[in-house]
């Protein structure tokens, strides 16, 4: 793993600090409304519409929501956490809002205040209850729906909103700028890693995150390797390394565009063919799903999650691996964006059966698996700590179950949640990314 | 003009008009709504068979997660089994679409008819209880949930008692009975109870999402 002490309790001090550095925000509770209103009638679509006309409130999405299951508090019922949207649809949208209207009160800056925990603390959008819902319904997305209205109410958490105002206006994440940047490609280099950085042409960009540079570098270093192994044509950016995107997270949408269209202009620049996103879920899902939707068309390049990519060269036969099984096994965590919204099931499992490791499966694995309680920037969030925790036990048991010898991830940040809830629970499973043990176990 | 007679003449007709244009407006109300075409470049174009497999399957999820809702998923099975083979299997209620139909079906014998009517209506009033004591229930609760309850309920408790004889005057209740539907019909489409059709389109909906990106929802 490798990973630094003092990096890792820097960085937790660090996203402690967060909380500190957003700016004061001040806005009359009918602007918050009036604006929350705005987004939900601008971003309303079809399939949101059907998503609010179908619930029954039959609370099944509750039974399978982590943060309901670990700690049987009805108010994380997932079916909840979107009822000032809902009420919005019901008085304003609907067919029949005529008669709801009636029935059906307004929203209020109260509600909008009340649900910031409920939108951000208690849901990592993992969408387990996407997969539960009798009716079909995406929950998922219609709570994404409610971070944008809360976004645009400035009612994001002070640390989200600090690292989204940060990349706003700095273009860096977690003090991450281009020197670091620069600094760790010389350090890389030294150690005979080569990354070529600012070629003016290359087939394939590579993106990293501030999570990779303040903390796993050796995720870049193996990122670099497996690259330079299969030789092929690849640069990463100084002025564009960060795949990360706060706007996505935060549900700031005219910041989410903002990053995005940063990557795709690195690319176009490099006149890039392929673009790899980190072991970042997040980040897989705001470029790869969501890329071509702010551009408004598919951009030239195709984008591929490093263990997509890995995957891919595995079958292909491109990319050959040492068998270092010998007994050892491991499980696996899906990251819920990767692998239930992302669609990448089987890359991972390829990579893990291509190194000859036994791979011991949790009970709930690909489209169900459990998330680990910190996605969608719930991870930065000072005060979701306890109930994080509570989330994250569930997931400890699951892999516990297993019996494996180590856990594997292709997310630093619920790597980055395994290792802080894990020290914090006095559990001692080893992490591994994936890109790690492959780079490390590359064929002569 | 009896009861009855309103009942099963410009009763049944304006419920059902109502029901049919009602819902139509509804359905018809969300299509028009803006269609956001997804850019993204997609892993599977097989969205439609994923539409379609998610329609049936949703109807039985994955282990792992109906083991969490065994008690809803049994108990709504029941009710809802229970309700249609009611509604459809009856001998009074089949002779009653054989006259505005033309053809009948063979049904259930009545007493058997009764039993799963029985075991519907307690099944109904077990869940409505459910609503009331169970945490998560009560708070995602709203008033069209036990107007919906009330009035299928009462729709239950009118047949048996209509079915059984159990109210002296016969034509009365089942007069009442019969208003009691048609009541439902006109609440389907201002309640939830409009599931009725917007379970297949957000199920395929969901299911065509997620195949998309591979993923069998």
């Amino acid at each position: 793993m490798n990973i630094p002490l003092a990096a890792m309790e820097q960085m937790n001090v660090d996203v402690a600090a967060l909380v500190t550095k957003a700016q004061p925000t001040e806005m009359p509770d009918e602007e918050r409304v009036a604006r929350t209103k705005h987004v939900f009638m601008k971003r309303m679509s079809m399939g949101l519409a059907m998503n609010l006309e179908s619930c029954i409130n039959c609370g099944m999405c509750a039974e399978v929501c982590h943060f309901y299951m670990a700690t049987q508090d009805p108010r994380y019922a997932p079916v909840r956490k979107f009822l000032p949207l809902r009420r919005f649809y019901r008085r304003e949208l609907t067919p029949i809002r005529w008669i709801n209207r009636l029935f059906v009160r307004d929203i209020r800056a109260d509600d909008l205040k009340d649900w910031q925990e409920l939108v951000y603390d208690s849901c990592t959008t993992c969408g387990r209850c996407d997969m539960v819902c009798p009716m079909g319904i995406g929950i998922s997305e219609t709570v994404r729906l409610m971070r944008e209205g809360l976004a645009a109410a400035e009612l994001v958490p002070s640390e989200l909103q600090a690292v989204d105002e940060e990349q706003r206006e700095n273009g860096t994440v977690l003090g991450i700028d281009s020197n670091q940047f620069k600094a760790l490609v010389a350090e890389l280099a030294a150690e005979g890693v080569n990354i070529p950085v600012d070629k003016q042409k290359a087939d394939i960009l590579v993106l990293s995150s501030a999570f990779n540079l303040r903390l796993f570098r050796n995720s870049i270093a193996g990122t670099a390797k497996i690259l330079n192994k299969l030789g092929v044509d690849w640069t990463m950016s100084s002025r564009c390394f960060d795949a990360s995107n706060f706007g996505y997270l935060s549900g700031d949408y005219p910041a989410e565009e903002m990053e995005t269209l940063r990557i795709i202009d690195a690319a176009r620049e490099c006149d890039a063919s392929v673009v790899i996103v980190p072991e970042c879920g997040h980040a897989y899902m705001a470029l790869r799903w969501g890329g071509a939707n702010v551009l408004g068309r598919r951009p030239k390049f195709r984008t591929f999650a490093i263990s997509e990519f890995i995957g891919r060269e595995i079958q292909a036969g491109r990319l050959r691996l040492k068998t270092i099984g010998n007994g050892k096994s491991v499980t696996l965590h899906d990251s819920c964006q990767q692998v239930r919204h992302g669609g990448l099931l089987s890359e991972a499992r390829m990579a893990i059966a291509a190194l000859g490791l036994e791979l011991r499966e949790m009970e709930s694995r690909g489209r169900t698996a459990l998330c680990c309680g910190a996605g969608e920037g719930v991870n930065l969030i000072n005060r979701a700590e306890p109930l994080r925790q509570k989330a994250f036990s569930l997931k400890m048991k699951e892999v516990d179950d297993t019996g494996a010898d180590s856990l594997v991830t292709s997310c630093d940040n619920c790597r980055y949640n395994f290792l802080t809830g894990g020290a914090k629970a006095g559990w001692e499973m080893p992490v591994e990314s994936l890109v790690e043990l492959v780079a490390d176990n590359l064929e002569d | 003009m009896t009861l009855l007679d309103f009942a099963l003449g410009p009763g049944l007709k304006w419920s059902l008009l109502i029901m049919i244009a009602g819902l139509t407006w509804r359905v018809v109300g969300v299509f028009l709504g803006r269609w956001r075409r997804d850019l993204s470049r997609p892993r599977s174009e097989a969205v439609v068979q994923g539409g379609l497999r998610t329609i049936i399957t949703r109807s039985a999820p994955a282990r792992e997660l109906e083991k969490n809702i065994r008690f809803q998923h049994i108990t709504g099975y029941i009710w809802h089994i229970g309700f249609f083979a009611t509604v459809l299997l009856f001998e009074p209620h089949i002779a009653f679409f054989e006259s505005v139909l033309g053809f009948a079906w063979p049904g259930l014998p009545s007493h058997l008819a009764l039993v799963v009517a029985a075991i519907t209506l307690a099944v109904l009033v077990m869940l409505t209880l459910r609503r009331m004591i169970h945490p998560v229930m009560r708070m995602i609760t709203s008033t069209d949930d036990y107007v919906s309850l009330i009035i299928i309920i009462s729709a239950m408790v009118t047949g048996i008692m209509a079915s059984t004889h159990m109210f002296p005057r016969y034509e009365t209740i089942l007069a009442v009975h019969i208003l009691n539907v048609e009541l439902l019909f006109i609440w389907i489409p201002f309640s939830k109870l409009g599931h009725l059709f917007f379970w297949l389109l957000s199920r395929y909906r969901i299911g065509s999402y997620f195949e998309r990106k591979g993923v069998k929802a």
